[in-house]
């Protein structure tokens, strides 16, 4: 009886302690504009099928998201995109590996707004590259909204751009990214 | 006499072929997105079929359907929308943390509007890809899609 009471004891505690230690979504949204200033008109995507989870604890944070699931206004720029920039048939999935490396100084606890940096492995069209951004998080009624803005380098990627829309197409890349994270229950 | 004829009709077949690539091209560019429920679906199949064959095997799974049209009937777990109004439905087992996550169409937003958890529907969207994820669940996601076909 007395080891039931301890073990009990001890999955509680395991399981409070693990309770809101990682939040998650699986409706992340990512923002992609490749638009230069001799775009004839706006070059932009959107995916709203991210996926991202964080590690409150440790600070670990990682995304991925299905290249094809990137929604452009014309079909003609999504076809573009798919088969000839990002290759979503040979390249399906982008993902970033990272951590938030000020973990320590937000508190997870209390309501705010906390500026971080956010560094990490991000895979692109088969490419692994270290990426550095500030974000901000907002923690709010026991939820965080994770939101984040950086540029890249398509060529970085080995994303190249026929000669032929060279100057249409900007040589980087801005990537907006929002998300609003719940408690991982489990 | 005949070689100004011979240049009247080169010009005129330079401006027809110019005319109709010019027409072409500007057809293309301004190409609409096809309406998936106007789409023949490529597979019909049950959720959890479609989530044990991705399960097994992705790699096989991603080259069979991998934006194809798909028409995937299983139970409603969960029905979200977005800030700006974007419905997705999400069909599966409720045991299980694997779900066929569907993004719903805009112009087809009204319909998922009406559909409740618990609800076994058919959804036809545009497979875009498997999410393996051992702690989340693993997800297939469908865009472009519509309910009830």
């Amino acid at each position: 009886m007395k080891n039931h009471l301890l073990l009990a004891t001890v999955l509680m505690l395991v399981a409070t302690s693990s309770f809101g230690q990682k939040f998650f979504t699986k409706s992340g949204k990512i923002d992609f504009d490749a638009t230069s200033p001799a775009s004839p008109e706006k070059i932009e995507g959107v995916n709203r099928t991210a996926t991202c989870v964080v590690d409150t604890k440790t600070g670990a944070i990682q995304f991925a998201v299905l290249m094809k699931g990137f929604a452009f206004e014309r079909a003609l720029m999504e076809e573009h995109f798919n088969e000839n920039y990002v290759e979503s048939h040979k390249f399906p999935k982008a993902e970033f590996k990272g951590s938030i490396i000020n973990n320590e100084t937000i508190n997870y606890a209390k309501d705010g707004t906390y500026s971080v940096t956010v560094k990490g492995k991000l895979t692109i069209h088969g490419e692994t590259k270290e990426v550095e951004t500030p974000g901000k998080l907002t923690v709010q009624g026991g939820k965080i909204n994770a939101n984040a803005s950086f540029s890249i380098l398509l060529s970085d990627y080995k994303v190249s751009i026929p000669g032929l829309v060279a100057d249409k197409v900007s040589k980087t890349a801005k990537l907006i990214i929002s998300c609003s994270l719940e408690p991982l229950k489990s | 006499m005949k070689r100004k004829k011979i240049i009247l009709y080169v010009l005129l077949s330079v401006l027809v072929i110019g005319g109709a690539v010019g027409i072409y091209i500007y057809k293309e560019y301004n190409r609409a997105h096809k309406d998936t429920a106007g789409l023949k679906p490529d597979f019909t199949v049950a959720a959890n079929d479609l989530l044990k064959e991705f399960e097994s095997n992705e790699q096989a799974s991603n080259k069979k359907y991998w934006d194809m049209v798909l028409s995937v009937e299983g139970m409603v777990k969960d029905v979200t929308r977005d800030d700006r109004g974007f419905y997705s439905v999400i069909l599966g087992d409720t045991t299980s943390l694997s779900s066929v996550r569907c993004s719903i169409d805009s112009i087809h937003g009204s319909e998922a509007a009406s559909v409740k958890r618990g609800h076994i529907v058919s959804v036809k969207g545009i497979c875009s890809g498997y999410n393996a994820d051992d702690m989340l669940g693993s997800d297939i996601i469908l865009v472009r899609s519509v309910i009830g076909q």
